[in-house]
Order: structure tokens, then sequence, then C-alpha cells
């Protein structure tokens, strides 16, 4: 144990040593929590809309206005004769257009169905979706109102309506912020880079200037030296990550009910899977320039299929089979779940039986690669 | 205190001239106003313990580092306004032997050779020629990263002599190498000065110190001593180099 | 003579590219599993949302509420229960991600003239998801209510999407992943490959030769201009083959704003490389000045719109914002030069603005 300790000691000295590598492990994440803490308001809102109001009617009025006072979307005075709406969207003035055709205040009155137009600019397909969405919600708000009013006046309308009124309440998150659950999941990129890009980068350098053959003719056996390249990059990523948190809990004042122990454990074993991954990568590759390519690949694989950006649920059924084999998955789920809803043990048991079985699996195979590559 | 005359210009007719030059990084003083004329034709060596100044004074001289004061001429043209055009005088080779180890042995030589303008035939001649000393054809499919250290610091000269410069700068060109190497090596070198050309040499191995035609002793940044390994002998009446260096150290 | 130098840099640099097939295959291989995959997988538009529905009235009235739930393709009714006080276990098992709870008066109270509460909880875990979940229950909600009893909605509602009609998503996702590659690609390789050379010491050996330094750079970024290049056409080509991403401008524009970008990403890597001195610290550097900007900062994903106005002047320093407004532009609608050029313009300065950036650290280290 008091030789792995010297290992330890050496790999801590080497980075800390190295004050570009001090910047890139806490400087800038430091910055980037920072930026993308703010830059990920998921809510899709500022939506560039223009309006026809070819009725300008006391009615169709009442409906600009609505579309005015909604904060998902920023109406654009733009002109609007025949033909233009389409070359405003070509040319990327607006997202999407309302059309209000003539007489529309006149045909709802007299229940003829007038006609709205939404034209949208299709290109981001998931911008465009939510922004039908927002239109929806407020063409339907209006009508009902609408209706209520027509109601009071007309009892036998009044008799055919039936009101459904929504009352809603968000759990957990009541304010609905974005960076509640943006958080936990750019602490566990973070964790990743640290622990599998760095670990495997570590132990190519050594391979590549060839210091590890001086390392494999010592009394270390395979385990040792693995253990001695590890454990500094693990005890990083805890720093890491309790940096990170720290910062997180004051800036952004994310809650974190649930109990840190418990969080340690379970970000233990996945940093198991990341360091067993990152010396995974080391075996694969011979120079700096591979490794690097790989664990890229692994990360960038891991960030898209993780439900951080995307839900899992969405995904076709064969891409949702290959995210269970994708520790960060479990990892920005136990986060989740833990910072905001306080869940245990009771909960999270399939997260950390998933976890362990991928970290067991991938650290044995990878220590097992590279004892046989270190006798070759 | 010595003070450098600007006015008065630099003699023209040795190899190197260097006048009071300075490098200071911070508040390390690396060369601490150096003084030297090398002459054309000659072994010129720089002995001196690792940090002395050894590297830095070469690294000055090539052009990669620019002096914080005084002055200098290689080839005849100044350091400072003149440094583009003495590369294509001068040929180096770092203590690293600074080689593309994916690269096979003749790429090597067809990229060093090519960034110094050469053509791949002219090249072919050059390697031609370099072989009844270097005996590189053998190996000139080989990756560089196969070979064995002599041959890659043999490669490593060969590099920085395709194109004929008069001025050879090695610094510390023999680290590592075995003694036969070692001793090979210095026949190269001790016939490359018979063709004519100037080789300007760092080392910390003493006896090679003594192949140097001219040698000047380096220590924190100052030459200490500065004549033939004979005459230095002589002066401090001692058997070795390594003893008058150990005396002019310890002063 | 002196002016062809650089090309023996450049051949010297594809010798050690084809040397090295492993990152060759990986750099091929990559971009196409990406794309594959994300291709398919991007799906902002959440569907089968967990729901569970606490009914309390079971009348046909509040069942046929539920049926509409059933039917619709965002829900699946995985739960249904009778205690509102179990709402709260299910959400801690994660069996849901919303609830519906209908009151016991439901029927009593549609029916008159005060219309029906009916309660919606959402997971705010994920609050993105929340936050669509509970517009799409009210907005359901909503238009039941007023298409009541067979009346239909009193207004018609006639929606067109242009440039993308059918919404895959793989339109928006195939040049996103474009922009990605080429600036990480860029970016990586130019600063890895210079460190590599200060590391082995080979760069001193390149700097004392009659090499310029212009040369230098111009020698080593080519051959990875042209790699990158070859990349970014294989994945349009292929996005455009395999998921039908139309092109409907034009392919020479397409390219020529191809090479502009993957020269700013160059830039990047420049700049990289004259502030670190080994391979490790330029590839961490690397990865993150681009990797997450150039996701979440550029529009890929969020529009840059809805970001707090300070970041929405950091996106514009971004190259993928511009570019992404080009390329999607080019292959989705159509555009030329002449609706793009804001975008052209920003790029070629924020190139430039890196190109000084870096020519300015270089000059400083050499002092």
């Amino acid at each position: 144990m008091k030789r792995v300790w010297h290992l330890v000691k050496k790999e801590l000295w080497q980075v800390t040593r190295d004050p570009n590598m001090l910047r890139v492990i806490f400087v800038v994440p430091m910055i980037q929590l920072l930026v993308l803490g703010y830059a990920i308001t998921t809510d899709i809102k500022n939506l560039d809309i223009l309006i026809c109001d070819q009725d300008d009617s006391a009615v169709s009025r009442n409906l600009v206005e609505r579309f005015s006072h909604n904060e998902y979307l920023t109406v654009k005075p733009l002109p609007c004769r025949a033909g233009q709406i389409e070359q405003h969207i070509f040319r990327g003035d607006v997202l999407l257009a309302l059309v209000i055709p003539e007489h529309f205040g006149r045909d709802l009155e007299n229940r003829e169905s007038p006609e709205i137009q939404i034209l949208l600019d299709g290109q981001n397909s998931n911008t465009t979706a939510v922004a039908l969405g927002y239109c929806n919600r407020i063409l339907l708000e209006f009508v009902r109102d609408n209706l209520a009013a027509a109601a009071g006046r007309n009892p036998r309308l009044a008799r055919s309506i039936r009101f459904i009124e929504p009352v809603s309440r968000t759990w957990y998150n009541p304010e609905l912020k974005s960076v509640y659950y943006m958080i936990p999941g750019i602490i566990s990129i973070l964790l990743t880079i640290i622990t599998m890009l760095l670990t495997g980068l570590a132990i190519v350098k050594e391979r590549e200037i060839g210091t590890l053959d001086q390392l494999l003719v010592t009394p270390l056996s395979s385990w040792q030296i693995i253990a001695g390249k590890t454990i500094p990059f693990a005890f990083l990523g805890f720093l890491e990550m309790g940096f990170a948190m720290t910062f997180g809990v004051l800036w952004f004042k994310v809650p974190i009910v649930g109990s840190l122990p418990l969080l340690a454990v379970l970000a233990a074993v996945f940093i198991l899977t990341t360091l067993g991954l990152g010396i995974f990568v080391s075996t694969m590759v011979d120079t700096q320039q591979q490794a690097l390519f790989m664990a890229w690949f692994f990360l960038v694989s891991f960030v898209l299929l993780s439900g951080f950006f995307y839900p899992i649920e969405n995904m076709p059924g064969w891409v949702q089979v290959i995210t269970y084999i994708n520790p960060l998955r479990y990892f920005i789920e136990i986060l989740r779940e833990l910072f905001l809803k306080g869940a245990g043990l009771s909960v999270l048991w399939p997260e950390l039986l998933s976890l362990l079985t991928i970290g067991v699996s991938i650290f044995t195979l990878a220590t097992v690669r590279f004892a046989r590559r270190a006798a070759a | 205190m010595h003070r450098p005359d600007h006015q008065q210009p630099l003699p023209t007719e040795y190899a190197v001239t260097v006048r009071n030059l300075t490098r200071r990084f911070g508040d390390f003083v690396a060369v601490d106003d150096i003084s030297f004329d090398v002459r054309k034709g000659e072994i010129f060596g720089f002995l001196g313990a690792n940090g002395a100044g050894k590297t830095t004074t070469i690294k000055m001289l090539t052009g990669l580092l620019r002096p914080s004061s005084g002055r200098g001429t290689v080839g005849g043209l100044d350091i400072i306004r003149g440094h583009n055009a003495i590369k294509t005088r001068i040929g180096y080779m770092s203590q690293k032997f600074s080689l593309y180890e994916d690269l096979k042995v003749e790429e090597n030589l067809f990229f060093f050779g090519g960034i110094y303008g050469l053509d791949r035939e002219a090249i072919n001649t050059r390697m031609k020629e370099l072989d009844t000393i270097l005996h590189l054809s053998e190996i000139r499919k080989r990756r560089t990263d196969s070979l064995p250290l002599g041959y890659k610091q043999r490669l490593a000269l060969a590099c920085a002599i395709l194109h004929r410069p008069p001025i050879l700068f090695l610094d510390e060109p023999t680290g590592g190498v075995d003694p036969i190497a070692r001793r090979y090596f210095w026949d190269l070198i001790s016939a490359m000065t018979a063709e004519g050309r100037t080789v300007f040499v760092t080392t910390h191995y003493m006896d090679e110190a003594e192949y140097c035609h001219r040698l000047s002793i380096m220590y924190k940044g100052r030459i200490v001593e500065i004549d033939s390994p004979a005459a230095i002998k002589q002066k401090y009446n001692l058997p070795s180099i390594q003893d008058a260096f150990i005396h002019l150290v310890d002063r | 003579m002196i002016k062809s130098l650089f090309i023996h840099l450049a051949v010297k640099e594809f010798i050690h590219i084809r040397r090295d097939p492993r990152s060759l295959l990986i750099l091929l291989l990559m971009p196409l599993f990406m794309m594959f995959v994300f291709g398919y997988a991007i799906n902002m538009d959440l569907k089968h949302i967990r729901l569970g529905v606490c009914d309390l009235n079971r009348t046909p009235v509040s069942r046929d509420l539920i049926q509409t739930l059933v039917a619709s393709p965002y829900f699946d009714v995985i739960q249904r229960f009778d205690d509102p006080r179990l709402t709260e276990g299910l959400f801690r098992q994660r069996l849901v991600r919303a609830a519906v709870i209908i009151p016991a008066d439901f029927a009593r109270r549609l029916a008159g003239s005060q219309g029906a509460t009916i309660g919606v909880i959402t997971d705010g875990t994920d609050a993105n998801s929340a936050t669509l979940t509970q517009n799409y229950l009210e907005s359901l909600f909503l238009s039941r209510s007023l298409s009541g009893d067979g009346m239909g909605l009193p207004i018609h509602i006639k929606t067109r999407i242009f440039y993308n009609p059918d919404m895959e998503s793989a339109h928006f996702v195939v040049p996103g992943i474009v922009a990605l590659l080429l600036i990480m690609i860029g970016a990586l390789l130019t600063s890895v490959t210079i460190a590599r050379e200060k590391e082995t010491g080979t760069m001193e050996q390149i700097l004392v030769s009659p090499i310029r330094p212009y040369e230098v750079i111009l020698g080593k970024a080519l051959p990875y201009l042209v790699l990158a290049f070859a990349i970014a056409v294989f994945i349009i080509v292929f996005g455009h083959l395999w998921f039908a991403v139309p092109m409907l401008g034009s392919w020479t524009w397409l390219m020529l704003f191809c090479l502009l970008y993957l020269f700013t990403a160059l830039t990047i890597g420049l700049l990289i490389s004259t502030l670190v001195s080994t391979q490790q610290v330029a590839m961490m550097l690397s990865l993150v000045a681009t990797l997450l900007p150039s996701v979440m900062l550029s529009g890929f994903i969020f529009p840059i719109a809805s970001m707090p106005r300070p970041l929405q002047v950091v996106s514009q320093i971004i190259p993928a914002t511009h570019f992404l407004k080009i390329i999607r532009g080019i292959m989705l609608k159509g555009n030329g030069p002449l609706e793009l050029w804001p975008s052209i313009a920003a790029l070629t300065a924020v190139g430039l603005f890196f190109i000084t950036l870096a020519i300015w650290r270089f000059q400083l280290k050499l002092k």
C-alpha cells in the first residue's frame, strides 16, 4: 500500500505542478458552470413572431394583445402585405407568423369558424413544436374567454359549454427552474472528463515517454500501478465535484435535499466506471492523440444519450437499449433525484446496481487488458 | 565595468562573434554578459554543468530566443536583425535528437531537407554522400522509433547537415549514447571540420572536451575560462580538463 | 523555392495521419455513428409521458375524460389510483412523471354553470419536460372543454410549416452535428499536433530552419483542413442521402462556407496551442472550449433568443452560432449569400479575431 501511495503522490505532483492543468481542471469548469447555468434555461422563449391582423377589429386586436403580452413570444413590427410573410420567414426575420383573416371578429361572433393561419419555420423542429404549442395555447385561451363572455349574454350557449379548469402544481421544483436540473448534469459531465479522460491520458503519456516500462520493472503489480494511477484522479474528481456543488448551492441556490454521504458513495461507484473506461481506453491505443479521440467519442455519446438534453423515453427502442450501458445516464438520474427529491437508497438501488455492474465489469476488463499488455 | 561600444562594428572574419550577451528569465540571469569569438573551421566547445547557460546561449545564436541585451554575429550576420538569413547557414542538433518517431528514416531526411529548400534529388545525392560516414542507407526504410539510440543520433546529425551548413550547432549531441558510439561521433565531427566547417558544441562530458580545438568553460551564466585544452591544463598546471574544471568551479 | 517550403510540412503531416490508421478510423467512424444515433435519438417533442390518474369522481363523464388521455399519443396512463395521498409515493418511485386528479364533484360541477376544476401535478426534477407536460395537459383540457358536445372549436386553426414540414428532427440535428464535429476536429487536431511538436522538441528543430512561422502554421494546418473538410463532406452527403435532409441551396456555397468555418476552428486551435505546452492540456482546453459552448450556446439545441442578454453576446463569438445559421439556411431554406451575409461577415470577423489574438500571443512568447 505504501508503494501505491508513492505513485499517487507522484501523480498529484505532476498534475498540480502544471499551472495550466490546474486552470483547466478548476477555473474553466467554474466558468462553464456559471455560463451554462444561465444559458440553459431550456424554456424556449423570446421567439420572434410576425402578426398580420387583416381584420383590425376590437376582437382581433384583443387577440394580438394576448400575443404581445406573452413572455415566450416577441411580436416583431414588420410589414406583411401579400407574399411578404414567406419572405420574412425565408430570411429568418421571424420564426413564425400568425395571420388573422378579414372579418375575423364578425365571423367569430356569428360562430362561422373563421380560419386562423400559423406559418412556421420548421428548421429546428423542436423549437417549432414548442412555438406551435404556445400559439395553440394562447388561441385556446382566447376562445375560452370569448365563449365565456358570449355565454354570459346567451343562456342557451352557456348550457352547452362545459369548462374544465386545470389547476396545475409542480412538485420538487415549483418555479420550474432549469438550472436545478442542469447543474447536476454539468457536474456529472465534468466528473467524467476528469476521471475518464485524464486517467486515460496519464497512462498513455507514461507509455509514450517510456516511464510506464520503468514502473513495470519495479515490484509493483498491475493492480498497484492501476491503483496508483486512478486514486489521484478519483481524488481530483471528488474535489471538483465538491467544488462545483458548493458553487451550485451558493450561487444558483440549487437545493440538496438528499443525503450527502449517500451521494458520496454513489459518486464513488460512478467514478469506478469512468476510471475503468479511462484505463480501458489506454489499453486500446498507442498515443495520447488516439486516447483523446476515443475518450472524446465516449464522452459525447454518453452526454447526448444520457437524458441530459433529450428525454430517453423519446428515443427509438434500439437507442434506448444502448443507453442502458451508459453510466452517465444513471448518475444524472441519481443526482437529480437526490438533489431535488431527496431520494434514498430505497429508490435509487436500481441505478446503484446498474452502475456497480458496469463499473466492476469494465474495471476488471480494463485491468486484465492492462496486465496482458504489460506482460506482452 | 566594461561598457559595450555600439559604434564599433563587430569583426566579421569569425564564424561566431559574441559581445556582452545577456539573457534574463525574470530575476534569473541565465547568461550573464559573455563575449567570445569562434574561428572558422574550428571545433569550439562549451563546457559546463547542467544549467550553466550553454543551451540558452545556443538558442540565442540560432534565433530561438531573443537576447535581453548584447550583440552577436553568426556567419557574419547579426543575430537580431539577420536571424532569418542566419537560418540557411547553420545546422542545429538538439540534445533530444528531435526526430519524428513515427516517420521512416528517409522520410525524416526528406522532411528536414525539404524545409531547408532542398529537392528530393538533391537530398538523395546528399544522402549517398553522407552514407560513407553515416551508414544510414541500410536503415532508410525503417521507422525511427525502432532504431537504437546511436542510429537516432546519427540520423539527427544527418538531418542537421543535409543542407551543408558552414556552421553547425550541437547541443549535448552525445547524451545517453554508449562510449563507442560517442567516440565514433567525435570522429565524424573532426572529419567535418576538415571540410572547413565550424562546429559549435556544448557538452558536460570532460573527456569530450579534449577533442575541442578551443574550449570555453561556463559557470553560472559566465565564461570563467576560454582557451585551448592544452593551454588551460598548462595554465593551472593540472593533468586533465576535469581537474581544471573542478578547480575553476570550486573557486 | 522558399515559398513552397510549407508543402514539406504538409506532406510530413499527411504521413503522420497515414501512420496512425486508428485515429483516422475513429475520426471517420465517430461522426457516422453520432449522426446515425442522434439523427434518431434527439427529439424534444415529448411522447409517452408516464401519467398517473386518480379518479375520485368515477362517473361516465370522468371515465370519458380519462379515455381522452389514454388515446393521446403524448401520454401513457400507467397508473390508476383512488387515493390522492398515493401521488407522492408514485413520484418518489419514479413511476409517473405527471398526475391528473379528478375531484369527486367533477361531473356535478361540470354540469353547472361554474365549470369544474381538475388537478394537474408534474415532477419538476426535469424542469424542461415538466413545462412541456403541463402545457400538453392544460391544452388538452382546454380544447376538450371548448369543443364539448360535438360543436367543434369555434375557430379553425390552420398550420403551415415551412422548410421541414414533417418536423423531422434529423433535419436540424445533421447540420448541428456537422457544426459540432468540424469545430472540435479543427481546433483539437491543430492544437494537439502543434503541442506534440513542442513536447518532442521537433518544433525547435523546425524553427531554426529557414521556414517562416506563417509557413509552419500553413503547413501544419493544411492537412487537417483537408481531413476535416473530407469528414464534413462525408457527413453532409450521408445525412442528405440517409436522413433525406434536403439540400435546397447551392453545394458550392455550402462547401465554401464550410472552409471558412474550418478556418475559424483552426484559428481557435492555433490560439490554444500558443497557450499550452503539452498535448494533455491542449486536449483538455480544446474540449472544454469547443464541446459544451458549441452544443449549448450556438443555437444547436436551444434558441439563442431565449438566453439571457449577456449570453447572447457570448454566443456571438462562438463560430458555431454563425455557421449553424449558414448551413441550416442553405440546406433547409435554400438561402444564398444575399440572405446570409450577416452570418458570413460575423464568422469571418470571429476568425480574424482569433487569429489576431493567436499572432499576438505568439509574438509575446518570442520576447
